[in-house]
Order: structure tokens, then sequence, then C-alpha cells
């Protein structure tokens, strides 16, 4: 195959505590470590893992958000990826805008594959991947942990509730992926060189002629209630007491 | 009589003998020193340890305090004769107080590194201590042996983070000094006995310790080097290109990595595992702008470095630092070890390295050296594993004669035969033979001073 496009999502890190903004318009970001949606890392890593094979020819990452997500463009190119595009908005991307923008970018791009990640870590919405198939017209494969191709077909094992599915799906396609697809390369220093001189385009969402989905709005976020701290119990009698006593038997 | 009024002083829930409960607190974590106790009580409050302390005190019997006993070198472990007190500061682990404005806090003996870290982060401020038992040592402990860990090359010891102490002095007088000044020159500054005396003049009860702003921003690098003196080479050129930014940079040598890849199967090394030396480097990236990456790319074209990886996420980030931290378990599992902790002035790193593994390994043919640390605090965690397939106890047999070697080269240097685990009763011949007389009178009138009976953690340090 030719091309393989890839999303990548500049979000906080997995491993930041996320803290909502006192005035409750968002989570804060100022001075937090953001990263690539670890999900996305894992398509961008299955993408080249493809490449190298010598199934593609050539591995696309693409980016939408403010002009920091070049940074998250840079460590992919770093990885690995030929190129990048970002497409710059300053507004809040849901699910269909992003599938919109992918479509659009198909357009162009004509890609054999699309790999996204099952969901990002942010919103968690777990959308984008299925709405692009459907605009698009072709099979989708969600929540991938294995991926082999031959010729124009791709075989998925797919992480499903009650076990795992295998199914076969004609290129091009949309494929998510999950957790236990792979594990992402680190990055050495030279191919962070090696990045700053590959391409990186930068397109205007208002120029790509799509409508931005405008079905959902973000109110307010507030932090989950606090848990309580457990207590344990010695026996089914202290249990209930314990039950009872809070009222709930 | 004593136990008796001791365990009225702390209650049913403060105190045991029994051999099972007794056994983690009665072996050191390397299982080099054992001991026996009359009672281990584990007090709830400052009041009960001075109820304790002034009862031992007047029975004329040692008390041993013990934090987390992760300590290295046997101070927290109570001698063999079944007489000395153990006192546990397990059961004091509040955090009594933050201020985040006054960039402090106040906490009991007893709280657990890790969960000083915890609280400070709690509101947006940084705690720096850090080391790889800190899930379990206590800051008492901490203080007690001036620990250092990986973030000194910024903030200090543990010394330098604390503002005040509350300590209850060997007669089992309460002494508050939980002042929380930045500034105080109104006489001797009493604090600072107390910490690095590993118990020998009181016990700590609480502290008042210092907060930093939480560090926005971290970049953490492996890089490969050929040698400890580039390691040094490598530090000096970094700290300058960078304003001081770097917050901590580990030596680590590529048998430390093969001992962990061996005994960690899960851990990952990331990169192409030929090199003699490594470094795990971590900078400040408050501006976002990657100065870490830049200034490594330019080491990189001058040759102070052959490869490199910088993480690019913090999972990535704490894989390499599991990777550092997993060193001590991973050289216990090949057998018996011999730990040094020296410091030598920085520059003489790499002299140091040389000269004592030519000398240990013509005494000991086959000894494995791993030597590992802290390059910009001169810290050098010079540490032998025994031969491969040979027998621990005659290895561990030779541990005095390799200890010389190795402090004779240190003593040569102008270093310290302990850079950051203290003495305990393991290098208490080695203290009075490398200080000299003039410093060992000063420490003894200290001690006599404030411990005339000799209460206080007897065989220990001094
Ligand atoms: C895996 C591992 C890694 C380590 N890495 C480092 C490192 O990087 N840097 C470093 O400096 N150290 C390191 N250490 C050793 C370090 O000394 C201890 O981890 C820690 O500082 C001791 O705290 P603790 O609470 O365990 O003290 P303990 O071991 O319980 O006691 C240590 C000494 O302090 C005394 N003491 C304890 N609490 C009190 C108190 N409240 N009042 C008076 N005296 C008290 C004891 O009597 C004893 O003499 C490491 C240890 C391990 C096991």
């Amino acid at each position: 195959m030719d091309k393989i496009l890839v999303g990548l999502k500049r979000v906080v890190d997995y491993n930041v505590r996320v803290r909502v903004k006192s005035d409750g318009s968002g989570v804060e970001t100022d001075g937090v470590k953001m990263s690539i949606n670890p999900f996305d890392e894992i398509a961008l890593e299955e993408a080249l893992r493809i490449k190298e094979r010598g199934d593609a020819n050539e591995v696309i990452v693409v980016s939408i958000g403010n002009n920091d997500a070049q940074q998250q463009l840079r460590t992919g190119l770093a990885m690995g990826a030929d190129r990048a595009i970002l497409v710059e908005t300053a507004n809040h991307v849901d699910s269909l805008t992003g599938a919109r923008v992918f479509k659009a970018l198909i357009d162009r791009e004509n890609p054999d594959l699309v790999i996204l990640g099952k969901q990002a870590i942010d919103d968690d919405n777990s959308q984008t991947g299925q709405m692009l198939a459907a605009l698009w017209n072709r099979p989708q494969a969600t929540f991938a942990s294995n991926l082999s191709i031959v010729g124009q077909k791709a075989t998925v094992t797919r992480e499903v509730d009650v076990g795992l599915e295998i199914v076969e799906v004609d290129l091009p396609a949309v494929i998510t992926v999950d957790l236990r697809m792979n594990e992402p390369r680190y990055v050495k220093l030279p191919d962070i060189m090696k990045a700053k001189k590959k391409p990186l385009d930068q397109v205007l969402l208002g120029d790509l002629n799509i409508e931005e989905a405008t079905g959902i709005k973000q109110v307010v976020f507030e932090p989950p209630s606090e848990r309580q701290k457990g207590a344990m119990v010695d026996d089914v009698a202290g249990l209930v007491a314990a039950l009872k006593d809070k009222g709930l038997i | 009589m004593l136990v008796d009024d001791l365990k009225s002083i702390v209650g049913p829930e403060g105190w045991t003998t029994d051999p099972g409960d007794l056994q983690p607190h009665l072996t050191e974590w390397r299982d080099i020193w054992t001991g026996k106790t009359l009672v281990m009580v584990s007090p709830a409050s400052t009041r009960e340890v001075a109820s304790i302390v002034r009862e031992c005190h007047k029975a004329g019997t040692g008390v041993v305090p013990q934090g987390g006993n992760t300590g290295l070198c046997g101070g927290a472990i109570p001698d063999q004769s079944g007489n000395q007190v153990l006192l546990s500061l397990s059961r004091m682990n509040a955090v009594r107080s933050v201020s985040p404005n006054d960039h402090s806090l106040v906490v009991d003996a007893g709280c657990t590194l890790a969960s000083i870290q915890e609280a400070a982060q709690q509101v947006d401020r940084f705690f720096p201590l850090s080391l790889a038992a800190e899930g379990s040592c206590q800051i008492g402990g901490n203080l007690s042996t001036n620990a250092g860990g990986i973030n000194v090359l910024r903030y200090g010891t543990a010394r330098a983070q604390a503002l005040g102490l509350e300590v209850v002095l060997p007669d089992g007088t309460i002494w508050d000094g939980l002042r929380s000044l930045r500034k105080d020159t109104s006489g001797y500054d009493l604090k600072q006995l107390f910490i690095g005396a590993e118990g020998t003049l009181g016990v700590i009860t609480a502290a008042c310790l210092r907060l930093y702003p939480s560090v926005k921003g971290l970049q953490t690098a492996l890089v490969s080097v050929d040698s400890p003196d580039g390691a040094v080479a490598l530090l000096a050129d970094l700290r300058h290109r960078m304003s001081d930014q770097l917050q901590a940079f580990e030596l680590i040598p590529d048998r430390a990595i093969r001992y962990v890849l061996r005994h960690f199967p899960s851990a990952r090394f990331p990169l192409e595992p030929t090199s003699p030396w490594y470094v795990l480097m971590e900078s400040i990236n408050s501006d976002g702008n990657e100065q870490l990456e830049h200034q490594l790319l330019a080491c990189l074209d001058a040759g102070l470095i052959s490869d490199a990886i910088v993480a690019k996420n913090k999972g990535e980030a704490d894989a390499l630092w599991g990777i550092r931290h997993a060193i001590s378990e991973a050289q216990k599992k090949e057998g018996a070890s011999l730990k040094h902790d020296i410091s030598v002035p920085v520059g003489t790193i790499g002299d140091f390295i040389r000269a004592a593994d030519v000398a240990v390994t013509r005494h000991l043919p086959g000894v494995r050296v791993v030597a590992f640390g802290h390059v910009g605090d001169g810290n050098v965690h010079y540490n032998l594993s025994q031969p491969a397939g040979t027998d621990p106890a005659s290895f561990l047999a030779q541990g005095e004669a390799l200890a010389s070697l190795v402090y004779e080269v240190v003593a040569g240097l102008g270093g310290s035969i302990s850079a950051e685990h203290g003495i305990g009763q393991a290098k208490r011949a080695h203290l009075l033979q490398y200080r000299s007389a003039t410093e060992i009178h000063l420490m003894r009138t200290i001690k006599a001073a404030l411990d005339p009976e000799n209460i206080m953690n007897p065989g220990k340090v001094i």
C-alpha cells in the first residue's frame, strides 16, 4: 500500500493528575506536561511497523488543535513518520468535527489505511474512528490488538467484551487501536534532529471547507466528588451492622 | 519493671515482644545486622516518646530509634544484648500542617518520605528529597542520616530541607524548635546537631520542612558516555549551558543495567546496550521549549555523548527511573554484596573509580564492581558483588579488607567514607580512622554534653 494516515492528539500526559480550573471553564493545561494521546502513539507505532515491514511507503501524522500540537507532531516525526499535517484551530474539536477533518484530509491524500487510537484520554469519547468510517463509507475495525496486512485486506484482532474477535476488512479502512497492540518505541536524539528537517504542513481548519459540529456545548467542568475512605469490618455481622448504621439497609 | 512502665505509657496498641512481629524490625534490609530487644514500643505522640525516654533514662537503658528501617549501616538495629529498647516512630505519621504560602509543612517524624512528597503535591508544591526507599523510609530517619538521594544537585540533602525540629532529648525533655524561619542567627543552630546524628543525641519527633514551587515540566534523558570522566565533563558542560536547570544526574555502569535486565524481565532498556557507562538526567523545562533536548544535540555534535534518548512522556520517564531505582534490588539478587557509600571531589570521580577498581581486583580477582551514583554530588555507591559462583560467606569475610582498600583511595583524594548513608555500626572503626583526633574529640564532647548517660542509640556512630 502507499499511504497510512495516523492521528496524534495532544492531551494532558497520562501520568499527570488532572486538575479542573478554579473557574470551571476547563481542565488546567498551563504548565502541565502534554503528550501524545497514548492510544495514538500506539497507532503510530503500528503504522511504522507496517512501513518497516515493507507493506507501506509513507506514514503521515495529523493533529488537530492549536500551534502547540506541533510538538506532538515533531515527536511523531522523530519516531519515524515521514511528514506531518497540523490542522489549526483554537476551538474545542469534538468527535464529529475531528472525523470531518480526517475525511477532508483523506480526500486530499487518498490513504489506504487510517489508524487512530480507540479513544483520546481527555474526552474519552471513542467516536472519531467510527464516525470517520461512516463519512468515508469504508470498513472499520475498532479496538484492535493485532493487525496483519495481506494485499488489499487487513486481518484485525479486536478486543471485545467477550474475548477476542478476528475480522477481515477490505482496504482502505479505518482501524482504531487498543492498549495491548504494541509498545511504542523510545525516541533517539539523532532522530529528533532528523525530524526537524521533515515537512510539517499547517492548514487552517477554516480552509478545509468543512462544517464544524455544534451539537455539543461544554457547559462546566467539575472534579468528581472525593471518594470516602473504606473501612474494614471483622465479619458478616459487622458488615450488616455497618450498613444499617449508614441507613443503607 | 521498666518494660511494664513502657507498656502502660503506650497502651496495648503500642508495644510488642512477639518474635514474629519483631523480626522485620531486628534485621537490616540486607540481612547483615540483626539484634535483640527488651520490647519494641511504638508511641503515638511526642509526649509518649518523652515519657518512654525519661523512663529509660531513669533505668539507664539504651533506646534505639527506628524509622522505616531502610538504613544501610545498621544504625536502627539494637545490639545483641537484648537489653535495649527499640523505639519505632511508625505510628507518628500525621502531617501536622501545610503552609503553601510559607512554602513549608510540619510533619511527624514517622511520615514516610513518599507521603510528604504527596502532601506537598496536594497543594501544588514540591518536596525535593527523593530516594529509592521513599515508600518505606521516614522523614525522621532521613534527617537522622542526613539522606541525600537524587535531587541533591539542585536542592541539597535532607539537612537543607529542615527549617525546624522537635526533638526529645536523652533525659526526656521535649525541645520544640519547630520554627519555619529562613533566617535565624540567634545563637547556635541547634537543629543541625540532630541532623545526621543517627539517633545518638535524641529522638526527632517532628520536623518543619521547606517546600518549593512545583516544577512545571521536567525532561528526562538517558545518554551513553564513554567513562566517568566523560560524565563529569558532560555535567559541567550542561550545567553551564542550561543555567543550572539540571536537577538529577546519575551515573550508571553497564553491569548495573545487565543486572536489572536479568532480574526484572519487564524492564526495557531503550539504548543500544553497548556503552560502558550511561547517565540518567532530569532537567527543569518550565518554559516548555525542550532545553535539554537542544543542549544534548549540541553535546552529541561535540562528541561528549555517543547516544541519547529523551523521554517523550511521563510514563517513559518513570520507566527510566525504574531502572535506576532497581539497581540495589537487582544487585541483591546477584548474591552477596558489599557497599561503600563514598564521596570525593566531583572532578576526581574518574580517578577514584580507576584506582579503586585496581585495588579491589588485585585483592579479589573476579570481584564485580557496580559503581553508580550521584555524579553532581561527588557521591559514588562503590558496590561490590561477590565473584560469580563463589561462596557468599567467604566473600563477606573479605569485607573489612576490601573496605580498607576503597577507603584508602577515598582518603587519598580528600573524600569521605560516608556520603549519605551514615556511620551506624558499620563504619564506626573507619570513622575513628579517617577523621582527625580533633574532630573525634569534638564529636565525643557533644555526645557527652547532650547524653552523658549514653542512653541514645548506644554503640552507634561514635
Ligand atoms: C533501596 C534503598 C535505596 C537507598 N537510597 C538512598 C539514597 O539514594 N540516598 C540516601 O541518602 N540513602 C539511601 N538509602 C538509605 C537511607 O539512609 C535510608 O533510606 C533513609 O534515610 C533512612 O530512613 P529510615 O526511616 O529507614 O531510617 P532507619 O533505617 O529506621 O534509621 C536510620 C538511622 O536513623 C535513626 N533514626 C530513625 N528515625 C529516627 C528519629 N525519628 N529520631 C532519631 N533517630 C532516628 C536510627 O536510629 C538509625 O540510626 C537507601 C536505602 C535503600 C534500602
